[in-house]
């Protein structure tokens, strides 16, 4: 398919330019962006839109942000070209996938080109509440394990940085999805003034000078790029961070009063981590200690007052 | 949560010689009993200032538990009592601890007169629809087709609906909330207590070992969650009805208004009486 644009980017091992800037031809260009809701996905796919149009394509973009709320998968399909009939991507035709998280980058790969597709990805982790089913301290999640050395071996072509740590650093770290949009200009052949007029369109006017320095940053780490001074370690499962839970330095774990329990149950079948049980006696039992997290249910919920968490101090 | 919510400590408000309660394994009147003590904790009341007046069943028992002054009174009767306690006292805070067969049925021409007159009471009325503690009669929340031992071919009697007819009657204030949402019936209390009228908060509460157990409603966990099921919040009030779903409850705070209180109107004209015949 689309003949004038390279059969296989040639991959950069030394001070090489970066991969050919795509050709737009007679078939479409297919720019998949991806990310969780609140990071700009749409954002960046309605940059890219009026930027394309205002080069004179016709261009077709449809989204998914049904899960708009904040930590919600957002994807969005910009395609664009002479002639643009169907709005989305098939699998396996998107010429550049951003990610603006590593999770929903990985989910998307099987759109990527398998020979030509460039993976723009932001390295850094939102990990979603479904990974998180172990609330121990320094307790691992369930987040994906893939590497950007794993990546690398699929894709053809590669950019992984963690964009919202340095966007953090330049000030705010919502301007990562900028940076993105810098590395993505650099793969697709317009003028940089043309990108910096679309995006001043749509970043919110007290925060317009901290896009452009994203997007410089992003473009300079592009061209002084090289692949074999991405971090490989980047990305995969990562121990989530460990964080200060309020009640569980403030409270003690549940004592039950063996004389007033009556058996009923209640504390058993509404503890969330199912650290109660009840004894050959039928008496309610703190059985796994280590699974409690002190969330205090089964004490508002005894109507017996037969369960305490002492406060400490 | 806040530092006193962390500090509550719920022995602190309870006759516990006297513990372990009398109540039936699963019987929601005990988290009842503890979102009330919570909320007059949050309050910061004086217990010396704090009196409870409860009536006789299940929930009358309540007050016997509580490490304050409280006050065991006849069938149906504690709101009249608590409004002569109030009208003497004003002074004190007074709380109405009352069942739905206490205050509806053998009470309810003292319910609409203490809404009408909207003195300064709190008055939680726990609901489990049936008289529990006298062996399971029908009692006038009891919904449509239960069993009970005085309705062996199911219930035909229509439900009260008891927070429509505190509103109706001018009660200051009326919420309702269900035992499981502990920490939002603490907050319902609270507003009752604070409203410097009459108000009159229902507990959904639920009678496992009588009630449940001869409708095969199952444990009091099954129950509770059943209840929870059909719980409409008061913040989804503009919600549309669902039309499959016609037995919702309405829970929140349901009506306010701030008509005068009649401890102090009745002060006030008594001042004034005086006043004009040359007595003050």
């Amino acid at each position: 398919m689309a003949e004038s644009m390279p059969s296989r980017a040639p991959r950069r091992t030394d001070k090489t330019p970066p991969a050919p800037a795509i050709q737009v031809a007679e078939k479409p260009v297919n720019v998949l962006v991806v990310g969780v809701g609140g990071q700009g996905v749409i954002m960046v796919s309605k940059v890219l839109a009026t930027l394309c149009q205002r080069q004179g394509y016709q261009v077709k973009q449809s989204e998914v942000h049904g899960m708009a709320k904040r930590g919600g998968s957002v994807f969005s399909h910009v395609r664009f070209g002479e002639t643009v009939y169907s709005p989305t991507i098939p699998l396996g035709e998107a010429d550049v996938l951003v990610a603006l998280e590593w999770a929903e980058g990985l989910r998307w790969l099987s759109y990527l080109k398998p020979e030509t597709g460039i993976f723009i990805a932001d390295t850094q982790q939102i990990v979603p509440p479904f990974a998180c089913r172990n609330r121990q301290h320094g307790a691992g999640s369930g987040y994906a394990r893939e590497t950007v050395a794993d990546v690398i071996a699929q894709v053809a072509n590669c950019y992984a940085i963690n964009a919202g740590q340095i966007a953090q650093e330049l000030g705010n770290s919502k301007a990562g999805n900028t940076m993105l949009l810098g590395m993505m200009s650099t793969t697709l052949d317009f003028p940089a003034d043309d990108w910096r007029e679309a995006i001043r369109m749509f970043a919110p006017p007290k925060a317009i000078d901290i896009n452009m320095q994203a997007f410089e940053r992003g473009r300079d780490w592009v061209e002084t790029h090289d692949p074999a001074d991405l971090d490989p370690n980047q990305g995969g499962d990562q121990p989530a961070p460990i964080v200060e839970v309020m009640h569980e330095a403030e409270f003690e774990l549940p004592v039950i009063n063996r004389a007033w329990c009556k058996r009923c149950d209640i504390c058993v079948k509404f503890c969330p981590e199912r650290c109660l049980s009840l004894d050959e006696e039928q008496i309610a039992v703190l059985h796994a200690p280590e699974k409690c997290t002190l969330c205090r249910i089964c004490e508002r919920l005894c109507p017996d007052f037969a369960i305490d968490l002492k406060y400490k101090h | 949560m806040s530092e006193a919510d962390k500090q509550f400590n719920i022995h602190d408000y309870l006759r516990e010689y006297l513990f372990p309660h009398f109540l039936c394994p699963g019987c929601g009147h005990g988290i009842a009993l503890r979102a009330l003590l919570w909320a007059i904790d949050e309050l910061d009341i004086d217990k010396d200032r704090l009196a409870f007046v409860s009536g006789i069943g299940c929930s009358g028992r309540l007050g016997a538990y509580i490490d304050a002054n409280t006050f065991h009174v006849t069938h149906g009767r504690p709101l009249a009592f608590a409004t002569g306690l109030k009208l003497a006292r004003p002074d004190l805070e007074v709380i109405v601890i009352t069942g739905d067969g206490d205050c509806l049925a053998i009470g309810g021409n003292h319910l609409i007169h203490a809404c009408r007159r909207n003195l300064n009471i709190t008055c939680m009325m726990l609901n489990n629809e049936v008289y529990g503690m006298t062996g399971g009669q029908v009692s006038p929340t009891t919904s449509d087709d239960r069993f009970t031992t005085t309705t062996p071919y199911g219930n035909h009697e229509p439900v009260f609906d008891a927070c429509a007819l505190a509103e109706a009657a001018g009660a200051g204030l009326v919420g309702r909330e269900i035992t499981l949402q502990t920490p939002s019936l603490k907050d319902v209390l609270k507003q009752g207590l604070a409203h410097p009228g009459f108000s009159f908060i229902e507990v959904m509460s639920d009678c496992t070992e009588v009630f449940g157990r001869k409708n095969d409603l199952g444990s009091s966990a099954e129950m509770v969650l059943t209840q929870k099921a059909s719980v409409r919040p008061d913040f989804l009030e503009n919600a549309v009805d669902q039309p499959f779903r016609p037995h919702q409850i309405k829970t929140g705070i349901l009506a306010s208004n701030d008509r005068p209180e009649y401890a102090e109107s009745y002060r006030n004209h008594i001042d004034a009486m005086k006043r004009d015949h040359g007595h003050a």
